[in-house]
């Protein structure tokens, strides 16, 4: 066809330049879109993870300062009163990082030594470690802290109270918190653009199917999508569409060729009208000569038109879906049905045309379309067998089929023709000279398919044609009734 | 079959002119057709071969329009285009009907003819043409629809000296016996119920052989050359008439 040789009508933005639009497109992409909940997501996981381990660590902490103050303060609880002052003194002097609280306060509240200013207040004695606050005093002053602390009171009633700041934690969740900034920042940046790349790149594909897309839709068939050869959805995707695009451009091309036969067909009646016409008018002298002409140019238009009529009748029995109007056809009544009006023209050329039908067979089928197809072969078999000759129409049947078949003694139709006789137009070349339009097997083809049946051309000698019809399998019938 | 138009050059297109219509419509001077079409130049055409005939013809080129004049002319025939702007005309046939307006319609379409609809017109006693068509064809139909032959009781069919016996199956020209086959008779009994009327191979296919499709052989021929072979005997005046290139004629008289 002349039409796939065409570059394309319209031709698409060439793909360097880039369309403002596009850029701002993959943005508000779908994919763009997940990889931002993504983002999201990981995000707030990462977060609660941190959190967990900040938890877990403070929690540790705290559980181990507590021990080591219990440790601490039952070694000094197990000292003599003068042992206990020299020792405290004695761990003051090692806390450079002052983080140790420890003081003796007798039994009335004032203090014996130690560098808290006075028993806290919420501080229960005898009870394991506990976090309070302190007003911790030594030389630099005096401040309030937070502390992790312990209480006991001595057999000669003094309270001994001994604390250890936990600041450190603080220390630790400040750690935590930058190693998650570090952490979380980049692994979301990740995620947006991981999520912007895969967006722009399926906008590209899809962009550059559109391109191909376009230069088919601009009649250059032969244009495929890109498909590369991974195992990856968009390719299979494309290889699919390719397959499909393969088996158009195939009924395309089969469909031109068509074309091309009924040009051919349409135009030779129309040049012998043309040429009567023409010629008429120039050496027609009388009325009786004009006539002449133009009956012969009608006679032209006519054939053109029977031909017109015949495509536009297949067309539309080929596109029917219509099984709605089927009923029980009895093939017996129609075979001698068809014989009775073709029995006149079979005597006229002296040919023996019989019926065998003994058993009352029926079919699902439209009786109109189906006597239509039987007389189509009928007529074939009588045209193409000699003078003198035998034409027979038997009905069948054998295991789960009824079979019309159709036998003459003409000459048959040989290995090589019986594809192309279903071919529109196709006439024996033997019979280039018998009137007809040639398209009478492909009615019958179409009718055939049509009811599911199938059509059987036989080899010769003798012309044998076979209408197959199976029997219907009750899904079948359901499925026919359905379309 | 060619399609030949024309009266001038046939000679038995003037017997089925309106002189014989009259008796059919009754004694109205001439029979009024309303031509519903949207193609002015078929139109023409269509109303300039119905005025040679001697019918009176109305024009509407659509359908709403059609629908009223239908209403208000009472015509006795209707040509109706299936394709038309404002309202398609099966619709328009079937609000007439709905009126119960039984004027006889013939529906022109460049579609073809296998759909419910057009079988249900059929049925309805109207007629279906697919376009392109021949004029003389389209003269034919309208002849036959303004002269469907009435219900009848009459169990013998005659027509000059020819006498069919529908209860006993037999034929007869004067005295002599015709033997029929039962296809044959079937295609007289059709004929003599429209005598004097062209009967074309489309109309003789469709009704009497009930095909739907037009054949590759000359069917109709055939079997009306066997026909005539045996109503027309030797040295008897020819009643079965052919019209050149359209159709056939069953006459009484030469």
């Amino acid at each position: 066809m002349a039409g796939c040789d065409v570059p394309p009508l319209t031709s698409t933005k060439p793909s360097g330049q880039r369309d403002p639009m596009r850029q701002a497109q993959f943005i508000r992409s779908t994919t763009f879109h997940w990889a931002l909940a993504v983002a999201g997501v990981l995000a707030a996981f990462i977060i609660v993870l941190f959190g967990f381990i900040y938890w877990k660590i403070d929690d540790y902490l705290t559980a181990r300062s507590d021990r080591v103050i219990t440790v601490e303060l039952d070694s000094i609880a197990g000292l003599s009163p003068e042992r206990r002052l020299e020792a405290i003194d004695e761990k003051l002097r090692q806390d450079p990082r002052r983080v140790q609280v420890v003081a003796i306060f007798a039994a009335d509240g004032h203090r014996i030594t130690g560098n808290l200013e006075s028993l806290p207040p919420h501080l229960r004695i005898d009870a394991p470690a506990q976090g309070t606050d302190v007003i911790r005093t030594d030389r630099k002053g005096s401040e309030l802290q937070t502390v992790r602390a312990i209480a006991r009171r001595m057999r000669n009633g003094d309270v001994l109270v001994l604390g250890r700041n936990i600041d450190e934690a603080g220390e630790i969740s400040h750690v935590v918190g930058q190693a998650l900034a570090l952490g979380l920042l980049p692994a979301f940046c990740l995620c947006l653009l991981a999520g912007a790349w895969l967006s722009m790149r399926a906008q590209k594909r899809v962009e550059e199917v559109n391109q191909r897309v376009q230069r088919i839709i601009a009649g250059n068939l032969r244009e495929r999508l890109p498909h590369r050869n991974v195992d990856e959805p968009f390719s299979r995707l494309a290889a699919i569409v390719n397959g499909m695009l393969d088996e158009m451009e195939t009924m395309i091309h089969a469909l031109a060729g068509v074309g091309n036969d009924i040009a051919h067909d349409l135009r030779t009646p129309l040049t012998r009208a043309r040429l009567a016409l023409e010629r008429g008018r120039t050496n027609a002298t009388n009325l009786e000569q004009l006539q002449a002409v133009v009956d012969k140019a009608i006679a032209g238009i006519d054939q053109s038109l029977t031909i017109i009529t015949a495509l536009l009748r297949l067309a539309e029995i080929e596109n029917s879906r219509r099984s709605a109007g089927f009923g029980s056809v009895h093939l017996h009544e129609m075979l001698r049905e068809v014989c009775d009006i073709y029995e006149p023209i079979a005597e006229n050329r002296n040919i023996d045309l019989r019926v065998h039908a003994s058993e009352p067979l029926s079919v699902l089928g439209d009786r109109d379309l189906l006597f239509e197809a039987v007389a189509n072969i009928v007529d074939n078999a009588i045209k193409f067998t000699p003078d003198g000759g035998k034409v027979r129409i038997e009905l069948i049947r054998c295991d789960n089929e009824t079979i019309v078949r159709v036998t003459d003694t003409g000459s048959g139709i040989s290995e090589q023709e019986r594809e192309v006789v279903l071919r529109r137009f196709y006439r024996s070349d033997k019979m280039r000279n018998t009137p007809g339009v040639g398209l009478g097997l492909n009615l019958v083809a179409a009718i055939v398919k049509l009811h599911g049946f199938r059509l059987a051309i036989h080899a010769g000698p003798g012309g044998r044609i076979d209408i197959i019809c199976p029997d219907p399998q009750p899904s079948r019938v359901a499925l026919a009734a359905k379309i | 079959m060619a399609l030949v138009s024309g009266k001038r050059n046939i000679p038995g297109a003037a017997a089925s002119s309106p002189a014989n219509v009259f008796a059919a419509v009754g004694n109205r001077l001439m029979t009024k057709v309303l031509l519903i079409e949207d193609d002015s130049e078929t139109a023409e055409e269509i109303t300039a071969e119905l005025a040679d005939r001697g019918f009176e013809v109305e024009w509407s080129a659509n359908g709403i329009e059609g629908l009223d004049k239908a209403r208000s002319l009472k015509p006795d025939a209707m040509i109706v285009d299936r394709l038309l702007p404002g309202m398609d005309g099966l619709t328009v046939i079937e609000a007439l009907r709905k009126e119960q307006v039984r004027t006889p319609v013939l529906v022109l379409s460049a579609l073809g003819a296998v759909d419910d609809r057009v079988r249900g017109l059929r049925m309805g006693g109207d007629d279906y043409l697919t376009k392109p068509f021949a004029l003389v064809e389209l003269m034919a139909r309208v002849e036959a629809l303004l002269r469907r032959p009435a219900e009848s009781r009459e169990t013998t069919l005659r027509v000059g000296p020819l006498e069919l016996d529908l209860i006993e199956r037999t034929a007869k020209r004067g005295d002599r016996v015709i033997d029929l086959l039962p296809r044959e008779f079937r295609l007289l009994e059709y004929m003599m119920q429209r005598s004097d009327q062209l009967l074309t191979r489309a109309m003789l296919l469709e009704e009497v052989w009930n095909y739907k499709f037009i054949p590759a052989t000359n069917l109709v021929d055939v079997h009306m050359g066997r026909l005539r072979h045996k109503v027309d005997g030797p040295g008897e005046a020819p009643m079965i008439h052919n019209v050149r290139g359209s159709g056939f004629i069953l006459r009484a008289g030469p």
